[in-house]
């Protein structure tokens, strides 16, 4: 079996192709299998000292340099930005798909960590309320094929966006409540109550 | 003729701070020790006094979370004697509060312009540097700490310190010349800074400024009136433990600006700090407690046996905490 294997090999080097369909097997085969990639390689040094084609110098693991420097080179330097790309992007997507449209209330929201709360107003003008009223349940409302890690992860941003939108809500009705409260009525309160107390 | 007994007094102050500061330089003698509490008293009264009768334009830049937010501000009295005043915001929306005498409007883009009938505009300065400064004097301790320079003027530096350790410290520099404020700085108790507000310049005129003669002609949103069915309801709860001088301003229910959640409310102030808590019945049985900070705002989250309890306001979170843990079902009396 092996040995009919050799010979094709051996055509092939020779420029020999009988069939097409074997060929591509054979290919994939030397790809796969050192020894007959090995074979390949000495068949092809033989036909060149039979030839009379040898340099000057030989350097028998002349491919396996050229490998090393291709892997050494290109791939080090180019693909390592690729994969920090594509661990950023896959990120955004990920977090992006299954919430839609709290995505956006989301980086809102992580600004805010940083920031906490910059302005009540520009905030909510990113996220106006009704977007969330409709929304929270759709991130649990996950397709079938989601496992359960990630399903765990989901909830975790989705109370982590809850948490920032409690936050905000509150600052923001803080606010609000203590401009309202400098009315003349409060004031009333606040001299009926101190009444109560000095009646105590 | 108040006024020219109140300036008298002023000048006479003046000299007093001076007197008072110039020994500094030697050991503390008893003297200055029982002065400087005085001095630093009456410049406070002093920022009062000036922030009701000058006429000034101003901008300031409110410093926090690594944010700044510029304003301007302008003040002035007319000649019969109605205060005019109006902070603008410069970045991004427009945030205008205006007041005319009794009358203040906030004019802000999420709600429709509202006004209340008050004679302090709730805004990025503590509305009591212009009220009456002896109303905190229980919970505060008034420090002259000594001159710097701060917007190319000469300062004094007064601290309002807590005297219970519960709330923050207030650093105010106040300029010498007019009394006005140029620098506020609110200072966490490890002595942190939180928040500060700088002002950038500084005029002082004779006459109204042009925006504030606009503002006397122009007509103010209406007065909003709060109904009174969810104002002082009977609460099933009550607040056990609060930093001393605070006190109720007003309890009701209502729905939260953004969130439509309905919430049962009580605001208390001391004067200078106001704390929002909110109780809510909770879909949740168990939350531990979430802190938030927004410059020196502390907001704090928790839900007990199936209510959620909220405490927001410029206070150190232990504060908060104590307060939230000390809320509890109201004894029957």
């Amino acid at each position: 079996m092996s040995e009919s294997k050799f010979e094709k090999v051996s055509s092939l080097v020779d420029n020999y192709q009988n069939n097409e369909g074997h060929s591509a097997e054979l290919f994939e085969q030397l790809n796969t299998d050192s020894v007959l990639s090995d074979t390949w390689s000495h068949y092809h040094l033989i036909g060149d000292v039979l030839r009379d084609e040898l340099p000057s110098k030989i350097s028998l693991d002349f491919s396996t340099q050229i490998a090393q420097a291709i892997a050494d080179e290109p791939t080090v330097l180019a693909p390592k930005k690729l994969t920090l790309f594509n661990v950023v992007k896959a990120k955004v997507v990920q977090f992006s798909k299954p919430f839609g449209q709290v995505a956006i209330a989301a980086s809102a929201a992580g600004l805010m960590i940083l920031g906490v709360q910059q302005n009540v107003a520009q905030n909510e003008i990113v996220m106006p309320s009704q977007v969330f009223q409709t929304t929270p349940l759709a991130g649990f409302a996950a397709p079938v094929s989601f496992n359960t890690q990630s399903a765990n992860r989901l909830s975790q941003k989705q109370i982590y966006i809850e948490q920032q939108r409690r936050f905000q809500a509150l600052l923001s009705d803080h606010h609000q409540q203590v401009k309202l409260s400098a009315s003349k009525n409060s004031s009333q309160i606040l001299s009926t109550l101190e009444v109560e107390d000095s009646a105590k | 003729m108040k006024v020219l007994i109140y300036l008298l007094l002023l000048l006479s102050v003046n000299f007093l701070v001076i007197a008072a500061d110039a020994p500094s330089v030697k050991p503390t003698t008893k003297e200055s020790q029982k002065t400087t509490p005085i001095s630093a008293k009456l410049w406070l009264e002093r920022l009062s006094y000036s922030l009701k009768t000058l006429n000034f334009n101003t901008s300031f830049v409110v410093v926090k979370n690594n944010h700044a937010e510029p304003y301007h501000w302008f003040n002035g009295r007319d000649e019969n004697d109605l205060e005019l005043e109006i902070f603008a915001t410069l970045n991004g929306p427009r945030h205008d509060f205006l007041r005319k005498g009794n009358v203040v409007s906030y004019i802000e883009p999420e709600v429709a312009p509202y006004s209340v009938e008050s004679e302090k505009i709730r805004g990025p300065i503590p509305a009591i540097l212009s009220g009456d400064i002896s109303t905190i004097e229980n919970g505060y301790e008034f420090i002259s700490v000594g001159r710097s320079r701060v917007l190319g003027r000469v300062a004094q530096l007064i601290r309002i310190v807590s005297k219970e350790q519960d709330r923050f410290g207030y650093w105010l520099w106040l300029d010498q010349e007019s009394g006005l404020l140029l620098k506020l700085a609110i200072i966490s108790l490890k002595g942190q800074l939180l928040e500060q507000i700088q002002f950038t310049h500084l005029d002082i005129t004779d006459s109204l400024a042009d925006t504030l003669i606009q503002l006397k002609q122009a007509d103010l949103p209406p007065i909003i009136e709060v109904p009174n069915i969810n104002q002082e309801p009977e609460l099933t709860w009550q607040v056990s433990w609060l930093p001393t001088g605070f006190k109720q301003i007003k309890a009701n229910r209502h729905s939260m600006s953004s969130t439509n959640q309905p919430v049962e409310f009580i605001l208390f102030s001391d004067g200078l700090v106001d704390v929002s808590v909110y109780v809510s019945a909770s879909k949740e049985k168990q939350r531990v407690a979430e802190f938030v900070m927004d410059g020196a705002t502390v907001v704090l989250n928790q839900v007990v046996n199936g209510f959620e309890i909220s405490v927001v306001g410029k206070i150190p979170s232990n504060t908060a905490k104590t307060i939230a843990n000390s809320i509890g079902i109201r004894a029957t009396p």
